[in-house]
């Protein structure tokens, strides 16, 4: 059985990018973006693709697939079960349609082995090298000078400067009234502050590309894969940013600091706060005195190896859009901040005892959404432009799945595969009851009792055997 | 094997693993689905959640998903293992048969009965099944399969046992990551 693997982009750094990204050599088939780049659709021809694949005398069911809307994702969806079920199976055996569910439990196991979607918050584990007799004292010695010497050195240089910054920062409002002048120096320490965080990682940032210029109705986007990038991209010039209010040491930064420069709060997981975001987002990009607005449409930290879905907030607003790319250098530490495993403190710890932090950052060319171009089409090809940049893949998986059961908020994609199936058995049943049985059912509440109500039988039934299987 | 280690798995595990699931998984396939396994399992419970299942969400939009979640939740390595040896392409066209069996047999008893069918039915035909064709359906089941009062294990691999059905489309590939 053979799949085969449309690796999207190359990376064109390979020169010093001592490791390949070694999906390479996985065996799941990726959703290339040149069919289409609706996101609903190529949600579902990303499930389509990345399961067990049909064999090859079916036709190609990505062919259709050019429109957004729900009934062309259960069409999709509708075709490509119908193809599987019909493999092998003649409509004559009632037990053979009913009980053989074996396309359905492959699914299930192939996604739960492995799926696209969590790949892309997956850190490269590195082989060790260090194993040899006179490597292992050399890397001794490493780790004695990076925590004992270098560590402390940083830390100590971060903390002086930074709080010789806010002590500025601090005097600069209270005594100096809100002025032209006032801004623009709130906007040099902050990029002060940046630049000495920066410095306290040993950050070795190579630029390309011409410098932004701050501009009315210009957004700048970015592909994300830690807080830091705004730090990077901040000592370069200073920007604006939608960020989500942390806790801690982080937020006292946040709400004195860069709340100076027009930051937004954006609560992810509140569904309000993304309209009144929107709107002063609009705002802050029509006045013509703000620090340039800067947006990561991901939404969410990827692992700088592939980029998920672009959001089309960032798209819809009517202005120029300046891509940015970013890209890390894995060979001397591993940027990706993976929030669900690492408080942020840590992540910075990792950060300071690590040789350096290299990275690339390229600005590329200001777009504009073309005529007869989609929002969502503008936002997937400034997506395949920073991707081809920074040598990332892409995948059309939306980033807040991070924060919610597609299953549950999309019904009608699974009421779409059932169906399937129930037309197909159905086939078996006398003529008189074929008719309508099933149409009653057709509004969510009523499926999700249903779905409770067998949910809780089931674990009555289980709750015995669930006994048994723990070790 | 230095990363494995480190991840708390020795050899003497793999092959206790590798004995349970009767030799389907070599050992690069248990690495990986151990690191598959820990990758899941958030705060190193020793177990997957129902809802650590349910946030892949190519799982999630599957129609026997709180099924499938239902098997696998609070189940540790070893039994994950063996559960997914259904799925290797070294596994046999019986053992993929007694896989879907226990996937059927939703309380566990041995026996398909009339409850299990109904319960299967509704998480694969859903909204689209009338009650009355499901009740229908699942009588001519039962009678096709000449087992009234419910199949069991014999009785399922009969059903099944048409020489076409090979089910090798039940396979799945262990990505091996080098």
């Amino acid at each position: 059985m053979k799949t085969n693997v449309p690796t999207v982009m190359k990376t064109p750094h390979s020169d010093y990018f001592t490791q390949d990204t070694g999906v390479d050599s996985c065996r799941r088939a990726f959703f290339s973006l040149e069919i289409n780049s609706n996101i609903i659709a190529s949600y579902a021809a990303n499930v389509m693709s990345s399961v067990v694949p049909i064999p090859t005398t079916s036709p190609n069911i990505f062919e259709d697939v050019d429109s957004s809307d729900e009934e062309s994702i259960q069409q999709a969806f509708s075709k490509r079960d119908l193809h599987s079920l019909i493999l092998g199976r003649d409509g004559k055996s009632i037990l053979r349609d009913v009980l053989d569910i074996s396309n359905v439990l492959t699914d299930g196991a192939s996604a739960m082995i492995d799926d696209s979607f969590s790949r892309c918050f997956t850190s490269r584990t590195s082989e060790p090298w260090n194993w040899n007799f006179y490597l292992f004292p050399a890397w001794c010695i490493g780790v004695a000078l990076r925590y004992l010497v270098l560590f402390p050195f940083r830390l100590i240089l971060l903390l002086l400067s930074a709080s010789l910054i806010v002590v500025i920062f601090t005097l600069l409002t209270t005594f100096i009234p809100a002025s032209k002048f006032r801004r623009s120096m709130e906007r040099r320490l902050v990029q002060a502050l940046s630049y000495s965080f920066l410095m306290s990682w040993s950050a070795v940032i190579k630029f390309h590309g011409p410098a932004p210029v701050p501009a009315p109705n210009r957004v700048w986007v970015a592909n994300h894969s830690s807080m830091i990038d705004y730090g990077i991209i901040c000592s370069y010039q200073p920007f604006a940013v939608i960020m989500q209010l942390q806790g801690g040491w982080v937020r006292f930064i946040q709400t004195r600091l860069l709340a100076s420069l027009g930051c937004l709060w954006f609560n992810r997981t509140d569904l309000k706060d993304r309209q009144i975001v929107g709107e002063r987002m609009k705002a802050h990009v029509s006045s013509p005195d703000t620090t340039p607005l800067l947006i990561f449409p991901e939404g969410t930290c990827v692992n700088n190896e592939y980029t998920l879905l672009f959001k089309r907030g960032a798209f819809d607003m009517g202005c120029t859009v300046c891509p940015i790319a970013i890209k890390y250098n894995k060979v001397f530490v591993d940027a990706f901040w993976n929030s669900k495993r690492q408080s942020f403190g840590h992540y910075l710890l990792k950060l300071m005892t690590s040789w350096a932090l290299v990275c690339d950052v390229w600005f590329l060319e200001p777009q504009n959404r073309r005529e007869g171009e989609t929002v969502d089409e503008f936002a997937s090809r400034v997506q395949r432009m920073i991707a081809e940049r920074a040598g990332l893949q892409i995948v059309p998986w939306d980033g807040y799945l991070k924060y919610y059961n597609l299953g549950q908020k999309n019904p009608g994609l699974i009421e779409a595969r059932r169906k399937v199936y129930a037309d197909c058995i159905k086939q078996h049943l006398p003529s008189p009851v074929l008719q309508d049985g099933g149409g009653n059912m057709s509004s969510f509440g009523k499926k999700t009792a249903m779905q409770t109500e067998e949910d809780s039988s089931e674990s009555q039934q289980q709750g015995s055997r669930r006994g048994n299987r723990k070790k | 094997m230095g990363q494995m280690a480190s991840l708390g798995l020795t050899q003497h595990d793999v092959e206790e693993v590798i004995n349970y699931c009767d030799g389907v998984w070599n050992q690069r396939e248990v690495e990986v689905l151990y690191r598959r396994f820990r990758t899941l399992d958030r705060g190193r419970k020793g177990y997957i959640s129902g809802d650590e299942f349910l946030a892949i969400p190519e799982l999630s939009i599957n129609p026997v998903a709180s099924r499938l979640v239902r098997m696998y939740e609070s189940v540790n390595f070893k039994e994950f293992a063996k559960m997914l040896s259904a799925f290797s392409s070294k596994a046999s066209k019986d053992s993929k048969l007694h896989y879907m069996f226990l996937v059927y047999d939703v309380d566990g008893d041995g026996i398909i009965s009339r409850e299990d069918l109904h319960i299967m039915l509704r998480q694969l035909g859903g909204s689209s099944l009338g009650e009355e064709q499901m009740t229908e359906l699942v009588e001519l089941v039962l009678q096709q399969a000449k087992s009234p009062q419910g199949l069991d294990v014999a009785a399922f691999k009969t059903a099944l046992a048409d020489p076409k059905l090979a089910l090798e489309n039940m396979e799945v590939q262990i990505p091996i990551i080098d």
